[in-house]
């Protein structure tokens, strides 16, 4: 394959702050628009999720030509598109508005309102997650569009793999609430066990390209923290939930090791007196009903006690698999850095300092990502390595389809690249 | 930001619940009631002898502490004063454990003295100190009720070293250095509260020390303590002492601390999470407004978790996600279906709640324990902490988790008397608790008669005597609690639970949980040994019959619930038919049906039963309420008849060949077997001759061969074949059965031939009354009287030191002759129909030393018990099988079919 050409990374501040949340990567796509399917799905139990490609001037009848770029590879020239991979949520209980949002932008005829011809019998749209199965019936009904399933853990894998090995800076530790971008040696990156934290948790051990096996999981998970959080908050989205238990105050509800020992440290078995001995542990006072509490710090409990919890477990199962890096990805996370904070913690904890959590930049997105690399002819596959950095570009904006999403979720940053036909 | 100072995670076992709020007015009642106490102390010590003030039933009928305490057995502590009482003050519960000794029971008649002597037993060959017998109670209290456990230390002074203690002086104060072992967080918290009601000092004790040293002495010396909890069934394990480390401890308190335990005081703790069941109770009561903990467990039994946790088949469709073995009904997101927009939090059922709650938190226990013990290559994982408290539900969870997780290779053991680790590690952790080496056959757990009710839970203040047992139990039943077995029983009604910690409002079971275990005295009885000449006594099982097997437990419920009218009639006649023996009856009766209610509710309440339990459990009953022998005048009369007869039978044996009369007798022994009052058959056939007539009928229908018959081959072992003369057995065990014809026409003639060819006879009979069986007390009269007509036995009785009294006369009689080998007579240790070759009394153990001939007798000890049992010696097993259920399972025979079952010593 081409050795020279790549595509290219970019990190942007310049992002939309507008209702829309999305991502962009950039790239170039080559081959026939009308012959590569440009949207991929994750329908998760809460989120969908979508990545779509969009090319620079998509839709113009001159964009084989004009955004061409020469490219060998020794066998012939293929045409190159440059474009932008978009990133897209909604939640899944609105997963009509999903659909009026493909439907508005064509994505599923390729992003071209001018094509005029009727959706192809044919048409097919990679699609991933649980929702795949449940919601084909509806995507035939609304857009006459087939889902061709591809299965979870395959897509989270080559989603992960492509985003460690094509994006520099992917992956970052959070502490105290440093972040720190790490360079992760490609020839170093097997095997790391993979946390995704959806609804629930699936833990995976990733040894190589397609290479995988789904060691561990929990379920308790971001269903759980959603879940139990609006029933004992009535929060009404969970983001709302998450900004809540930003402000909250664990130590009302949880119980510490020094509550229990009258202030004195349990040094003896290595814990301190501000350890959550049991969380929600205060809750059971006799006198003190769900109104007494106050949201934020239900919140901050519910929070804790399931950040720590998914830490524990994948520390204990990194062990037991002699894996020395543990990435966590998933909806929960969201670049929430209280979130990431108490998973550092844990991990932290339990390994005595010696593993270390580490996130990644598109943590949401590594299913729709893997499923759009299961087209087979995107090519994006053999030009992970050859990734440059792009100019700051445009993220695309408009439209509302859910709510902002809070925190400092890194950077409005799109991922420019060429992707191009084999 | 706060979270940053914060660490994660984990647990510890108890619970601070207790707002600041409430201390205030809390210690200003304390104090009122410490000085009503003081006054309670000092008038109750004037009256200590039993006129205790009288418990107001109508609102506490069922607070009574039934622990059993048998005056005629319990005597002064002898040796020394140390505290008899250890606590574990947790944050919902207090756990005490407190022992009472009690002296053996050996007796210093005589005969019994000349027997050990003879047997060795004085002559320095046994421990050289001594333990003392007693018993370890276990009881429990709810922690914001500590003055309930106060008074009740109070009132039985365990504080001071029981009531059996000579060292206790009404009068005099406390002693300032008074101290008692506990451990739990409580144990810091309510120190000033046991100075001021008590005085009496808190020694705390380190709770996971404590732990440890508690699940050390538990899994060591109580057989089948453990037990696996799969899919609603209840497994007890036997584990072998030898591999018993390392293990995994897994407690689960408010938070769970995770042990690794090498050994005895070798332990560290690995791991924990502070998800336990603080968190369950915590955020199920924000959650469901329930206002106990157990409250929320029961609430979780009628739940329904598919309503709130997000499957992976509400994910995938309703597919499986078969690729990473996930099927449609695993549990993908808890709680997960909460995030529905259009349901608030009252739009969910409590029940299903509790369960998804519960669901969670133990799966989650299960995964992360698993994966521990997975890390430090341990193979057995015990969990414990008051979060189980044998709650069906959380132990199948827990029990699955480690089963999916480990892919089967780990198995989650719990155990029954998992509540008191901590208590009864503190207890250990007295200098002089004297448990130290004390070994599983020296334990014997009994279950007194308030068991069945509080299944192990709280206890309440103490019920003393006999008196307000019969009182309680009749209240009970006053109030509409009609106790029927085998069915379970019906709800108490207004009865009221007001001490326990089963909300009474509820009311539909006595119980919160019906699988909950119930706990039992402990019966430290140091002079049990282990029988010696068992092949394998690691393999040893004295039941034949499993009552595991529903259909079996339910015909012998029906069989002994059919038999009770008649057995409390024969007790209340034994007793004089006064009307008190008839309130006593009646008490008895009730309260028996209570433990078979109890048990066929929940077949393991008890731990592993085996029918020779359930038969021990009848016998134990009778005598709390003080029916000491209710057969007493059946066996009499019966074996005055039998005596009566005795000449002849002797005449008519010494005319026959040796062939002749070896079988003769063993055709004697069968069919005298049949009177046996345990049988209904049986005792129908009473109504229908005397004794001489139908043990003749019942002689000449012994036709061989009978349906197991290895008579031939235990004759050529007696008699040789041609020319060659057997060496004669050096000595013979007869376990013997019933009283009347079946000792004195069957065994006695047997064990007169024995000895008329040289071979010593031990008569193995029951310590304590249980049916019409004869006893080791009544042995030597019957012996005697025998002996009156019967030279042979005369001289070997009175080599056996069984005629101490008498006979001085006969003596030069018998000096031309060589001196007999003896007959003697020893006590088996137990007080059942069955036995259990495990526990039998040192006597026993050292007579059986030098046996090579084991003859075991009847239905109770050769086939309901022992009927695989091997030994090292010879073994004669002898019955007439008078149950048809039993016969077609045992024999593929019929009632009446006998078993002559030889089997020499390989």
């Amino acid at each position: 394959m081409g050795p020279s050409d790549g595509d290219k990374v970019e990190g942007s501040s310049s992002g939309a702050g507008e209702d829309l949340r999305e991502c962009e990567i950039e790239g170039k796509m080559e081959g026939s628009v009308d012959q590569i399917s440009h949207l991929a799905l994750d329908i998760g139990g809460s989120l969908v999720k979508l990545v779509y490609f969009k090319g620079n001037n998509n839709c113009s009848d001159d964009d084989k030509k004009g955004e061409r770029i020469g490219f060998s590879n020794g066998s012939g020239t293929y045409p190159i598109l440059d474009g932008r991979l978009h990133f897209a949520k909604f939640e899944t209980s609105k997963i009509n508005e999903c659909i009026d949002f493909i439907y508005s932008r064509q994505l599923h005829r390729g992003g071209c309102w001018h094509h005029e011809a009727p959706v192809s019998e044919n048409t097919i749209i990679k699609a991933t997650g649980g929702g795949a199965y449940k919601f084909a019936d509806l995507f035939k009904e609304k857009l006459g569009v087939g889902l061709d399933k591809e299965d979870e853990m395959d897509c989270l894998v080559a989603g992960a793999n492509f985003l460690l090995k094509a994006v520099h800076h992917e992956a970052f530790t959070y502490m105290d609430g440093q972040k720190e971008f790490v360079q992760i040696d490609h020839n170093d990156l097997y095997p790391y066990l993979l946390v995704n934290i959806g609804s629930g948790v699936s833990m995976i051990k990733v040894d190589g390209d397609g290479k995988f096996e789904r060691v561990s999981g929990t379920s308790v998970g971001g269903g759980t923290f959603w879940g139990l959080g609006r029933l004992l908050t009535k929060c009404k989205s969970f983001d709302e939930l998450l900004e809540l238990s930003h402000r909250g105050n664990n130590r009302v509800i949880d119980m510490l090791v020094g509550e229990i020992y009258g202030g004195m440290e349990y040094a003896k078995i290595g814990l301190s007196s501000t350890t959550i001995a049991s969380s929600f542990g205060k809750a059971i006072s006799e006198n003190k009903e769900l109104e007494d509490y106050r949201p934020e710090d239900v919140a901050r409990s519910l929070l804790r006690l399931i950040s720590n919890n998914i830490g524990q477990i994948s520390y204990l199962t990194a062990l037991r698999f002699g894996l020395k890096r543990i990435f966590f990805g998933g909806f929960f996370i969201r670049g929430h850095a209280y979130t990431m904070d108490t998973i550092s913690v844990a991990v932290h904890f339990w390994s005595k300092g010696e593993a270390k959590a580490m996130f990644l930049r598109h943590e949401g997105f590594l299913g729709a990502l893997g499923a759009f690399m299961s087209y087979e002819k995107h090519g994006l596959d053999d030009l992970m390595l050859r990734l440059e950095r792009f100019p700051i570009s445009e993220t695309y904006s408009g439209g509302k389809i859910h709510s902002p999403l809070p925190g400092d979720f890194n950077d409005h940053e799109s991922i420019e690249c060429r992707v191009y036909a084999t | 930001m706060a979270g940053l100072t914060e660490h994660p995670v984990l647990g510890i076992t108890d619970i601070k619940e207790e707002s600041n709020e409430n201390k205030a007015t809390d210690k200003v009642v304390r104090e009122e009631e410490g000085e009503k106490e003081m006054a309670l102390i000092a008038g109750n010590s004037i009256h200590r002898s039993g006129s205790r003030p009288q418990l107001d039933l109508s609102g506490a009928a069922i607070q009574g502490n039934f622990e059993e305490k048998d005056p005629t057995i319990l005597l002064p502590n002898q040796s020394d004063d140390i505290s008899h009482l250890a606590l574990d003050i947790g944050g919902s519960l207090i756990k005490l454990v407190y022992f009472s000794r009690h002296a053996d029971r050996s007796s210093h008649d005589k005969r019994k003295m000349s027997i050990k002597e003879r047997l060795g037993l004085l002559n320095g060959n046994r421990r050289s100190y001594p333990i003392l017998g007693g018993r370890l109670h276990f009881v429990k209290f709810e922690t914001n009720k500590i003055n309930e456990c106060l008074d009740f230390i109070s009132s039985k002074q365990l504080h001071r070293g029981g009531m059996d203690s000579r060292s206790w002086h009404p009068e005099a104060p406390a002693n300032e250095n008074a101290l008692i072992k506990a451990t739990g967080g409580g144990a810091y918290k309510f120190a000033d509260l046991f100075k001021e009601r008590l005085g009496v000092s808190l020694d705390k004790e380190d709770e996971m020390d404590c732990l440890v040293a508690g699940a050390n002495f538990l899994l060591k010396a109580i057989r089948h303590e453990a037990f696996t909890h799969i899919e609603g069934r209840k497994e007890f394990v036997q584990i072998d002492h030898n591999d018993l480390f390392p293990y995994l401890l897994v407690n689960i308190g408010s938070g769970v601390s995770m042990i690794k335990v090498d050994g005895d005081g070798k332990f560290q703790r690995v791991s924990g999470t502070n998800v336990g069941g603080g968190t369950y109770w915590g955020l199920g009561k924000l959650l469901t407004k329930c206002k106990s903990f157990d409250e929320l467990l029961e609430l979780s039994q009628r739940g329904d978790n598919r309503t709130i946790d997000m499957l992976v088949g509400d994910i995938y469709g309703g597919m499986d996600y078969n690729k990473i073995g996930l099927s449609a009904s695993t549990i993908a997101s808890s709680f997960g279906k909460a995030i529905s927009e259009n349901k608030e939090l009252e739009d969910y059922r409590p029940e299903d709640i509790s369960l998804s709650l519960l669901r969670m938190i133990s799966y989650n226990i299960g995964q992360i324990a698993y994966l521990n013990a997975l890390r430090f290559g341990l193979k057995r994982i015990f969990f414990g902490g008051f979060f189980i408290r044998g709650h069906a539900y959380t132990m199948d969870t827990i029990s699955f988790a480690v089963h999916f997780w480990s892919k089967g290779d780990a198995q989650a053991m719990f155990l029954r008397h998992e509540g008191f680790l901590g208590a009864l590690g503190a207890f250990m952790s007295y200098e002089k608790h004297g448990l130290d080496d004390l070994m599983v056959h020296q334990l014997v757990e009994r279950f007194p008669m308030g068991a069945p009710y509080i299944g192990g839970k709280i206890h309440g203040p103490p019920l003393g005597d006999l008196n307000e047992k019969i009182s309680w139990m009749e209240k009970f039943v006053q109030k509409g609690t009609e106790i029927t077995a085998p069915v379970p029983m019906a709800p108490p009604g207004t009865t009221g639970l007001g001490g326990f910690e089963v909300p009474s409002s509820k009311g539909h079971s006595l119980r919160s949980d019906a699988s909950a275990l119930n706990v039992g005295v402990l019966h430290l009885v140091p002079t049990l040994e282990v029988f010696p000449i068992l092949a394998d006594s690691k393999t040893y099982e004295p039941n034949t019959i499993d009552l595991a097997d529903h259909s079996e437990l339910e015909y012998w419920f029906t069989v002994l619930s059919e038999h009770l009218p008649d057995l409390v009639d024969k007790a209340v006649a034994s007793e004089g038919g006064t009307d008190d023996a008839k309130r006593r009856g009646d008490a008895f009766a009730r309260a028996f049906s209570a433990h078979l209610a109890r048990l066929m509710e929940e077949p393991t309440a008890y731990g592993k039963l085996g029918l020779a339990n359930l038969l021990e459990l009848r016998e134990e009953c009778l005598r709390e309420f003080q029916f000491v022998d209710a057969y007493r005048s059946i066996k009499q009369r019966e074996n005055e008849a039998s005596l009566a007869v005795l000449p002849d039978l002797l005449m008519e044996l010494d005319s026959m060949s040796e062939e002749t009369r070896l079988l003769t007798l063993i055709e004697g022994v069968l069919a005298a077997n049949i009177f046996d009052w345990g049988s209904r058959a049986c005792v129908d056939l009473y109504h229908k001759g005397t004794i001489i007539e139908i043990y003749r009928m019942s002689r000449k229908k012994m036709q061989r061969p009978w349906r197991v018959d290895d008579f031939d081959t235990f004759k050529g072992r007696m008699l040789g074949s041609g020319d060659k003369m057997p060496h004669p057995h050096k000595r013979a065990l007869l376990f013997v059965d019933n009283s009347g014809a079946d000792i004195v026409l069957g065994m006695l003639p047997l064990a007169r031939e024995l000895l008329r060819r040289g071979t010593e006879v031990v008569l193995v009979a029951n310590s304590l009354p249980a049916l019409n069986d004869v006893t080791a007390m009544e042995l030597p009269d019957i012996v005697a009287e025998a002996a009156k007509h019967c030279d042979i036995l005369r001289r070997a009785a009175e080599a056996g030191g069984l005629l101490v009294d008498a006979m001085i006369n006969i003596q030069d009689g018998s000096k031309e002759k060589p001196p007999s080998v003896p007959l003697m007579v020893v006590e088996n240790g137990c007080g059942s129909p069955c036995i259990d070759l495990r526990q039998v009394s040192s006597e026993l153990a050292a007579a059986a030393k030098d046996a090579d001939l084991i003859i075991l007798e009847g239905m109770g000890r050769a086939l309901h018990t022992n009927f695989n049992a091997r030994f090292k010696c010879d073994a004669l097993k002898l019955a007439m099988v008078k149950n048809q259920r039993l016969a077609e399972k045992l024999i593929k025979g019929n009632i009446y079919d006998c078993v002559c079952r030889y089997e020499p010593s390989s």
